[in-house]
């Protein structure tokens, strides 16, 4: 009789587990997959801080950035990039790149404090990155020109908040060419 | 009545092989996982590691959770991906990790000493007569870390972990 009762149990425990473990790879690989199309096609981030007023808000816009432009190479100049930063390896920014290897590119050294230009030739395998609010932006005036492979996606589509909805505009402030 | 048999064939053998393709697309996506966070074996070739690594070529295991953690420091031989051409990826050792003061002979005669940027790390090959580095390139972002290799597989009298 208690062994009777102990297969039964046996027998409900066994299916209990296979369906918890059919639903746990169910779930595991869904995650793969979120996470494949993540890292390789597209992926949405919140970007917050005064560096790239007015394209971005202060408080935090969501944006889609997709990661095939960058692993074939196409990025040109004027595109909102989203890279890893070369001075604190964990935190990941969102500036405008401006100039890639080879181009001149001439920016306003300090903007606050003086009107004082200066010229610089981007070395091979990098690019210069600026953000939009050059006023309260820390970027390649203060570390210089960053590795290309610092590069990890290209925004364009902003997506919060709803009433600025839709696809980035080149900026028409920053002309790479001048 | 034919064509409905040869339907329910056709529909029977397209089935099988998705089943098949996607059993092999898991066992790739399984293996690229592993590759990328976990360990990968890599070949290194070229003069800028001897005598640590051959100019031929040694299969190395790379791993690739410590530069996730900041575990990679000082001594470390790291695969690192180049700040001058971004498609290749370089084995050199962290001789300087941030902060550190990294002095090195640019000619035989003229050393140059500098203090590593916060974020940075720097980069030299073991044979610093043939290998192009830090001392050229200037001190690398840590981002571009891509593992740290820990053993060597192949040739097999080379077989153990790297000496310092």
């Amino acid at each position: 009789m208690v062994g009777l009762i102990g297969r039964l149990w046996n027998l409900q425990y066994k299916s209990i587990v296979k369906e918890a473990s059919g639903k746990t790879l169910a779930v595991a690989k869904f995650f793969c997959v979120l996470h494949i199309t993540n890292t390789y096609l597209c992926t949405f981030a919140l970007a917050y801080g005064p560096s790239m007023i007015p394209t971005f808000n202060l408080t935090g816009d969501m944006f889609l950035a997709e990661r095939l432009s960058i692993k074939f190479g196409k990025v040109g100049p004027g595109d909102i990039v989203l890279l890893r930063s070369p001075e604190s390896p964990r935190k990941v920014m969102v500036k405008r790149l401006l100039g890639l290897e080879s181009h001149s590119v001439t920016y306003v050294v300090d903007p606050m404090n003086s009107d004082r230009c200066d010229t610089i030739v981007v070395p091979k395998g990098h690019v210069w990155v600026e953000g939009d609010n050059i006023y309260n932006s820390r970027d390649s005036r203060q570390f210089g020109p960053v590795p290309y492979s610092l590069l990890e996606g290209k925004v364009f589509c902003k997506i919060w908040p709803p009433k600025e909805f839709g696809s980035l505009m080149k900026s028409g402030m920053k002309d790479p060419d001048l | 009545m034919r064509l409905l048999s040869y339907m329910g064939q056709w529909k029977s053998a397209a089935k099988e092989v998705l089943d098949r393709t996607a059993i092999v697309a898991k066992f790739l996506c399984l293996l690229h996982v592993t590759n990328n966070y976990l360990c990968s074996p890599t070949l290194v070739y070229g003069p800028s590691m001897l005598p640590t690594l051959n100019l031929t070529g040694d299969v190395v295991l790379a791993e690739h959770v410590s530069h996730r953690i900041g575990k990679v420091g000082t001594g470390d031989v790291v695969l690192v991906r180049s700040p001058v051409d971004p498609r290749r990826i370089l084995t050199k050792r962290v001789v300087g990790m941030e902060g550190d003061t990294v002095s090195f002979y640019v000619d035989p005669m003229y050393s140059q000493t500098t203090v590593v940027p916060k974020g940075h790390v720097w980069i030299q090959g073991d044979n610093t007569y043939a290998s192009s580095d830090s001392r050229h390139f200037g001190s690398v972002p840590y981002g571009l870390i891509q593992g740290k290799v820990f053993f060597r597989v192949w040739p097999p009298d080379g077989f153990g972990t790297l000496e310092q």
